[in-house]
Order: structure tokens, then sequence, then C-alpha cells
């Protein structure tokens, strides 16, 4: 291959942009200087324990992770019956159906979230962190629902015909067939949506009535510089849960492939 | 070859038809299958052979008429209750799952305990040569393993009725062959009806007891397999079976048990009615197998028949040789095959010879 070295020189440079700005968390989350800038004073871990000390953020933490885990969990069920009605089913209406449900994924959140304020309000709904869970699930089952569809695509269906054929039921052959073999699926699309969930700002600002949600609250804190350190010792928490998280998803992948025989076809890492 | 007259019946269509929105897959197929019969379905992909074997399963509804099986109309059974199981075209083992997992899948209801079950998956897998491979993992297997798995998995059940929807299609040639005899022989061996989905001709041929022949959605000719070849109902049956050459012909006369017709570059013959299928208002043409014709050597006669012929092309196979030649100075070519044995040298083209044939082996279509 010719070599090209502004291509290569651009790529360096594009990743560096991408990059280089999040390993300036851990820097300055174990720099004892009190203003972020270089050049770096010294090594402390005291970020880190005026982070663990915050009852706000201790809050906050707790109900992103609520959040998160029940928005995960709604828009991945949802996402299976979806994507299993429109592999497997026709029916009327169903490429309209479908678009409406994948539209949230290209229509801004800012109006989605204004929609929905002006709606809950009008119904006298009080705003709580479960009107940010149903907000953030109507982004979120886009994914769940692409994920899953390409999941439910690579299912056989003679496998599931085989299973009714030999006696089982359809709820026995969903439960012994169809969802053992799009479990990395589901696994996938969980996780993603639990990242979705987590930082996502724009829902849980205008939905949750000020109560302390993590993104909102990080956000907050930047107002006030002597926060600054400790908020980033924050992000090295969530940076490493991040890698954590998708090292696991990425595990959990190459389990199910293996188990299922299948061929390697890319991932995350 | 087994008779299957004497045996009860297992199968039987009446008038079934199966409309995909406007298509017409299945056009009103009639018919029985005797239990413990090797029973092929074929025909080109397209014909209906796989939808027809569907809907014995019960995973196509039919649009009218009636399916039944050993006696039981089939309407209201849905495919987990029915006695028949099938061996899919893609296998589709559960991959997830062990050997002994995939055989013992059906008996998961069965009140049996779990000794006898093992028992019962070591025992089948044994019978289809695969003993001691319970604990491999399934997807770990060869093609005709993962066959022999799907077999297994299927007879474990004791259905009334084994349906194999083209389960050779996917190994090669060599397992194919060796796999078709195999087939033969457990079929043989259990005694269950067997109905095989297939659009290789020869495979029918080998495998089967009787064969329906379908073509777009119906059924043209059902019959054991030398039927087939020799009495073939119409030309579609006669070309898809095998070579048949085509010669045209006109009728002179038919009288009572006998129709006389003038054949081009044959002459005058004379044949039995049992010869001439029911007609179908085509022109009419006489065929003739290439095995039935035969090259004269000088010091040969012709048993019954002889014709002039020019050789225009010599096809040399190793054990056989195919010649197309031109009969009695006409424009008609037909093909005819020869055993290449010593003593009998391969001919050039351009060669003049005689042709030796029967009037026995003449069918006329009309």
């Amino acid at each position: 291959m010719k070599k090209a070295p502004f291509l290569r020189s651009y790529t360096l440079f594009y990743l560096l942009f991408l990059y280089a700005p999040i390993l300036l968390l851990p820097i300055f989350a174990f720099n004892s200087g009190k203003v972020v800038a270089f050049p770096l004073q010294g090594f402390t871990l005291g970020w880190f324990s005026e982070m663990l000390a915050d009852e706000n953020l201790r809050i906050a933490a707790k109900n992103s992770l609520i959040i998160a885990l029940s928005v995960a969990s709604m828009s991945t069920v949802l996402g299976v019956f979806a994507a299993r009605a429109s592999v497997r089913y026709s029916f009327p209406g169903k490429a309209p159906i479908m678009g409406l449900i994948m539209l949230p994924l290209v229509l801004p959140e800012m109006i989605v979230a204004m929609a929905l304020l002006v709606v809950l309000l009008s119904l006298n709904v009080p705003l709580s962190l479960f009107t940010v869970i149903i907000g953030q699930v109507l982004i979120t089952t886009p994914f769940a629902v692409a994920i899953l569809t390409s999941a439910f695509q690579s299912l056989d269906k003679s496998l599931e015909e085989a299973a009714m054929d030999l006696g089982e039921t359809a709820w026995g052959t969903f439960r012994l067939i169809v969802l053992p073999l799009v479990m990395p699926g589901i696994m996938a699309s969980f996780l993603i949506c639990f990242t979705i969930s987590f930082d996502e700002f724009i829902i849980s600002n205008f939905l949750g009535s000020g109560q302390p949600i993590l993104s909102v609250y990080i956000f907050g804190q930047f107002r006030f510089p002597a926060k600054v350190p400790s908020m980033l010792a924050l992000g090295t928490v969530l940076v490493c849960f991040s890698i954590i998280l998708l090292g696991f998803a990425e595990y959990m992948r190459r389990r199910g492939i293996a188990k299922a025989g299948g061929k390697d076809s890319g991932g995350f890492l | 070859m087994t008779t299957s007259d004497d045996r009860p019946t297992m199968i039987e269509f009446k008038d079934v038809h199966k409309y995909y929105g406007d298509y017409h897959a299945l056009r009103g197929i009639n018919g029985t299958i005797k239990a413990g019969e090797f029973f092929s379905l074929l025909g080109p992909s397209g014909c209906g052979k796989t939808t027809l074997l569907r809907t014995i399963a019960g995973f196509e509804d039919i649009s009218s008429g009636v399916i039944m099986i050993d006696g039981k109309d089939m309407a209201t059974v849905a495919a987990n209750a029915r006695p028949t199981n099938m061996v899919f075209q893609s296998y589709a083992i559960f991959p997830h799952m062990t050997v002994a997992e995939n055989v013992g899948f059906g008996l998961r209801k069965d009140p049996r305990s779990k000794e006898e079950k093992a028992k019962a998956v070591a025992e089948a897998l044994e019978m289809v040569g695969l003993k001691g491979y319970g604990n491999r993992a399934a997807h770990a297997l060869s093609g005709g393993q993962r066959q022999r798995v799907a077999l297994a998995r299927a007879l474990i059940l004791k259905p009334k009725v084994l349906l194999l929807d083209e389960p050779l299609s996917a190994l090669d040639k060599k397992m194919r062959e060796h796999m078709q005899v195999e087939l033969i022989k457990l079929q043989r061996q259990v005694g269950i009806t067997f109905i095989l989905v297939t659009h290789d001709q020869e495979e029918a041929l080998v495998m089967s007891d009787r064969i329906a022949v379908m073509f777009e959605g119906e059924i043209a000719q059902l019959d054991d397999p030398e039927t087939l070849y020799r009495r073939p109902a119409n030309k579609k049956v006669a070309n898809f079976i095998g070579t048949m050459n085509f010669i045209p012909a006109e009728i002179l006369s038919e009288t009572g048990d006998k129709v006389e017709i003038e054949a081009k570059g044959l002459g005058r013959v004379a044949l039995d009615i049992a010869q001439a299928p029911v007609p179908t208002g085509e022109a009419p043409v006489v065929g003739l197998r290439p095995e039935t014709l035969t090259l004269l050597y000088d010091d040969q006669k012709a048993a019954e028949r002889e014709t002039e012929g020019l050789i225009d092309e010599v096809i040399y196979l190793g054990d056989m040789t195919y010649y197309d030649v031109y009969l009695g100075g006409t424009d008609v070519e037909v093909r005819l095959s020869m055993r290449n044995v010593p003593g009998r040298p391969v001919l050039d083209v351009g060669a003049k010879v005689r042709v030796a044939w029967s009037p026995s082996a003449l069918v006329l279509f009309r």
C-alpha cells in the first residue's frame, strides 16, 4: 500500500484530539494544586476523599444509578418486543410504526425534553426521578431496538421451528432457544442504554425538578473553581468505571459468539 | 424395492391448496403416502415441494383441502403436537447446547427418569454412528455430524413420519453418496415413513420407494422410480428425470391397445397403448433414453430394429462415451450412451453407423 504521510498524521492528530483531554482528568485529579493548570504541584489523594465526603454527590450518584438501571431495563425489554416483532412478523403499518419508534434517535433531545415538560406540567404530574426515567426511555429505546434487531436477525428461523417440531410450546421455544441465543444482544443493549442514561443531561435537567442527578450535579459544581479538582477525581472514577463496563460487555459478547459457534466479526475492542 | 400397495396409508392429501397472498403455491395436491415408505418429493426450486413438506409438519397452514396423518385430520393440530419430526436443511442444531442436549431436547416433557432419558439419547447417538459424542459442543461438529445429530434428535421421539428437507444438499459429493446409503439403511432399520424433499433426481431415484414429481404446485406424476424413468407421464417429467431424446412423430392409427406411428428417422412403429400416457394435446413426439440406443459394430446385428446414423459429436467420459447421432439421414439428432469395453473402439465424428433400438423402449407423448 502506498504511504500517505498526510493521512497518517491526520489520524494521529484526530486520535489525540479525541482522547488527550480525557487523559487530563486523572492528571489533575492527583495534582495537589487548587487550580487546574500546569505546572503540576504535587501528588495527592485529597480530591478523592473530598469527593467521597460530599453528601450531595453521593445522593446524585445513587439517583443516577437508579435512573440508569431502570432506563436500561425498561428500554431493553421494550427493545426485545419491538425487535422481535419487526424481524419475525409482518403487520399492517409496520414501516411507520418502526419509523416512529426509531425517530427519537434523530429528534433534537431539547425538543423532546421541552415537549415532555409541557405535557407533564399540564397533566399535573409532579417532576421526579420517575419522570426522568420516562423521558430517557424514549431516547434510549431506539438504541435498544437497533442492537436487538441485528441480534434477532442473525437467529436462524428453523431453530425455533425445530424446537416447536420437537414438542416445545411457543413460550418454551422463546425461553430455551431464542433468549439464550440473543442474550449477548440483550447484554449489549442493556449496557449501552445504561451508559447513555448515565451521562444524559438535557432530560435529567428539564424533568428532574432539581433532584441531584450526577450529570446535572457535576455541571453545577463547575461554577465553583474550588470544586473543580474533586469533580475531576469523580471524572477519573467514571472513566475507570466505563472501561470496566465496556470490557465486561466485550467479554460477554465474545463468550456469546464462542458459545453459539459463530465467527467474530468486529466489536468494540 | 418393496411394494407399497399392500401397506396401510400414513398420509393422505385431499385437494390441498396453499396461497401466499395472490401466489398459488400448492394447486390441488392429491395422493397418499404409505406407512413405512421412503417417499420423495422431487422437483425444481419453487415447485412447492418444501411448502408441501412444511404443511405436513404444521409449519404452514393450508388454504383449503385436508391433510390426514394416520387417519386423523391435521387441520387443528399444531406443529408441536403432530406425530412428525423434521430434519431441516440447515439442520437447525441448537448451537448453545451439547450434542446430548440437542438429541434429548424432545424428551423434556417425557415422564421417564433422567437415567432412562440419558440411555435413550445414547442409543439414538449410537444408531446414527455418533457413539460417545454426547458431551461435544454442537457448534464444533462437521456438516455430516450435524446431520446425524439432527437425525438422532428427530428419531428419538419415534415419530410416525420423518420429514427430511433437502438434508444432503449441504454435503460434498462423496459424503452425500455415503449418507444416501446410510439413510436407506436407517429407514429400513427403524421402519418409519420417511418423506424426503430433493431437487436432485438421481438422489430421489436412488433412495425412494415412490416419488412424487412436482411442477408449479402440482404433482405431475407419482410412481415408483423405475416407472418414472421408463414411463414418464409427460415430456416435462421425462426431461427432469435423466436424459430423454425427443423425436417428432406422426400418429397413423389407433386401434384398441395399439398405436401406430411414423417417427422421423425411425420409420413405422407399432406401440402398445401402455407406451402412450394420457394425451396432453401437444404435437406428438416419441421419447427414447440414451442407453436404449446402441451403436452396432460391423460384426453385430440388431436384436429388433436398426436405423442408419451419422455421428455428429463424441463426448468421452472414461467409462462411457456419449454420441450425438443424426438418425436415418434426417436432421433429427439423438444422444446415445455406450459403455466403453475392450474391442469396441470409440468412433469418430463423421462416421456412418448403424443404431439399434427397441420399439418397447419408446414412449409416445401427444
